[in-house]
């Protein structure tokens, strides 16, 4: 969405039309999801906390700067109430319909058959390594590979100074590879 | 990992948050250390992986907007019906007050009202007492 048009919405909703909030909720929906599917482990509590998070942004919006991007600033409301509800629900991150809902692209077969049949096992085991990894690593690798977010807007999103950002990425990436090794993923 | 080149630096690499100058400082250190390109390699496949899996939640889910709207729209709706019938009972208080009807007209018609709202109270507090105490009430139908 063009960053004007952003503006002009939010402007419109701050003076307590609704209308207009749904164009926002639309745009973010599909991004906001994958987020929360990737927090949570499964749609049905993924569509709750997005559809609480949504609910939570527009009674914050009187907050809301509008010189900053609504992107950033909504997915750090997602975050924050996937991670209320895997609190409060004593939930752990459950993979229950995640298998039905992915879909593994063709791997590419540029390098041969044995070497597209292993990445593409590893698509399928990555899953598994997220479930291993904990939620703060989880967090910050969808954030990043999944989504493409900026450090600054990683620093944003997760409340963390910009400085921390790659190092945290870092540790991630790690426990990520070390979890996938250990389901027998072989890395060049 | 070699020692010129930190963690933070080979992250910032990777995802495209280095300056130009210190870019070409890490790819003459990656032209230099085997580890350092293996590491490097491992997340950048890793990456390759991760953006490989897709996420279609169009095909198999409904839009929440429904359910936000509702959710957004509703306080307003019962704002506006307390306020309504505020305005209304106040009115009709101020109305049956100052009415030049018989006093026992009035008493007739001040019990008949107030026992109907004792009665709607009551049912009221004993329907929320029983959903406290209903262990089926997370159950969703």
């Amino acid at each position: 969405m063009q960053p004007e048009l952003e503006r002009e919405l939010i402007r419109k909703c701050k003076i307590g039309d609704t209308r207009f909030y749904e164009p926002l909720v639309r745009a973010y929906e599909p991004s906001g999801l994958r987020l929360a599917v990737a927090m949570m482990g499964n749609t049905e509590d993924a569509q709750d906390a997005l559809q609480e998070a949504f609910v939570k942004s527009y009674r914050s919006l009187h907050r809301f700067d509008l010189r900053q991007p609504f992107g950033p600033w909504f997915f750090q409301i997602l975050r924050n109430q996937c991670r209320d509800m895997l609190r409060s629900r004593q939930a752990r991150f459950k993979m229950e319909t995640l298998d039905e809902r992915l879909e593994a692209r063709p791997a590419s077969s540029e390098k041969g058959p044995e070497r597209a049949h292993q990445r593409t096992a590893a698509r399928e085991t990555l899953w598994l390594g997220l479930e291993q990894i904990g939620d703060e690593h989880r967090e910050i690798l969808v954030l990043k590979e999944l989504e493409g977010f900026r450090y600054s807007e990683i620093a944003q999103i997760l409340e963390i100074p910009e400085g921390t950002v790659a190092s945290r990425l870092y540790h991630a990436r790690h426990a990520l590879k070390d979890a996938l090794v250990e389901q027998g993923v072989e890395y060049p | 990992m070699a020692d010129r080149v930190t963690k933070e630096d080979l992250m910032r690499y990777m995802d495209g948050e280095m300056p130009p100058e210190q870019r070409a400082r890490l790819d003459t250190e990656l032209e230099r250390s085997t580890e350092l390109k293996r590491e490097l390699a491992i997340f950048r496949a890793m990456r390759t992986d991760f953006q490989g899996l897709s996420f279609d939640p169009g095909t198999y889910h409904k839009s929440v907007w429904d359910k936000v709207n509702a959710s957004v729209t509703r306080p307003i709706g019962w704002v506006l019906v307390v306020v309504g019938i505020i305005v209304w009972t106040a009115y009709g208080g101020y109305l049956f007050t100052t009415s030049p009807a018989n006093a026992w007209e009035k008493l007739a018609t001040g019990a008949i009202v107030i026992g109907i709202l004792t009665l709607l109270a009551s049912v009221i507090w004993e329907r929320y007492q029983d959903w406290g105490v209903d262990p089926y009430k997370d159950i969703h139908r």
